[in-house]
């Protein structure tokens, strides 16, 4: 069974927080390259994995991850 | 320091690797039929120098040699998804490559040499580097 693709807002959150992918990497646990595939959207993390970003990030899953291509942040804000 | 090496110079390795040590086995087999001479002894040992320094260029100083043989408890979870799916391709190739071959001595009733024994598990234990290599966009290594 293919798995679908899952999008997210990794990359704008770690700049955001100023974290390189050295960084975001040791808080959650993984090789930075898996960063950059989770930022790439070539990685799909397990439930695990997300809720360890989630966690760094202070944000719910559903707002760093998705199954439909995600809105910018600032968009979601200024509908609301 | 990182050391990083593109794809595409990595593919060029693996071919230099891999037809290197079908060289090295092919003459080996001709000189069995034929006479060995001066010629096909330089060719040989020539060849065994390129399969060694392609070998140490693209697997070793990559990092994917250490990478391939790493305790999967030091892995993060796409890495053994990737260790476990190089290991599954590698079985494949592996499996048809031998079966392929163990036929053709068969139908021809040539005895099997050591050297290709060699060869074979030689080229078994790379091919889940060789996978890794071939297909990964982004591989570093932590010197």
């Amino acid at each position: 069974m293919e798995s679908r693709k899952i999008y997210n807002r990794i990359a704008i959150l770690r700049k955001e927080k100023s974290l390189t992918r050295h960084e975001l990497a040791d808080k959650v646990g993984v090789n930075f390259q898996t960063i950059g595939y989770l930022e790439r959207e070539e990685y799909n993390p397990s439930l695990d994995l997300a809720f360890r970003i989630s966690k760094v990030f202070e944000l719910p899953i559903d707002l760093i991850f998705s199954i439909e291509p995600l809105t910018p942040l600032s968009q979601l804000l200024t509908k609301k | 320091m990182e050391m990083r090496k593109s794809i595409k110079k990595r593919r060029i390795g693996i071919i230099i690797t891999l037809l290197s040590l079908i060289g090295i086995v092919l003459i080996f087999e001709y000189c069995k039929i034929a006479e060995w001479n001066m010629f096909f002894m330089v060719t040989e040992i020539v060849l065994f120098i390129i399969f060694l320094a392609s070998f140490v260029a693209t697997f070793i100083k990559t990092g994917l040699w250490g990478f391939i043989h790493k305790p999967l408890t030091s892995l993060d979870e796409r890495e053994i998804v990737l260790t476990g799916k190089s290991l599954r391709y590698a079985y494949s190739i592996f499996t048809v490559a031998t079966l392929a071959l163990l036929l053709y001595f068969a139908v021809t009733n040539t005895p099997i040499d050591m050297v290709l024994v060699v060869s074979l598990i030689l080229f078994a234990h790379i091919l889940p580097a060789v996978y890794i290599a071939w297909t990964e966009k982004e591989i570093y290594q932590d010197a």
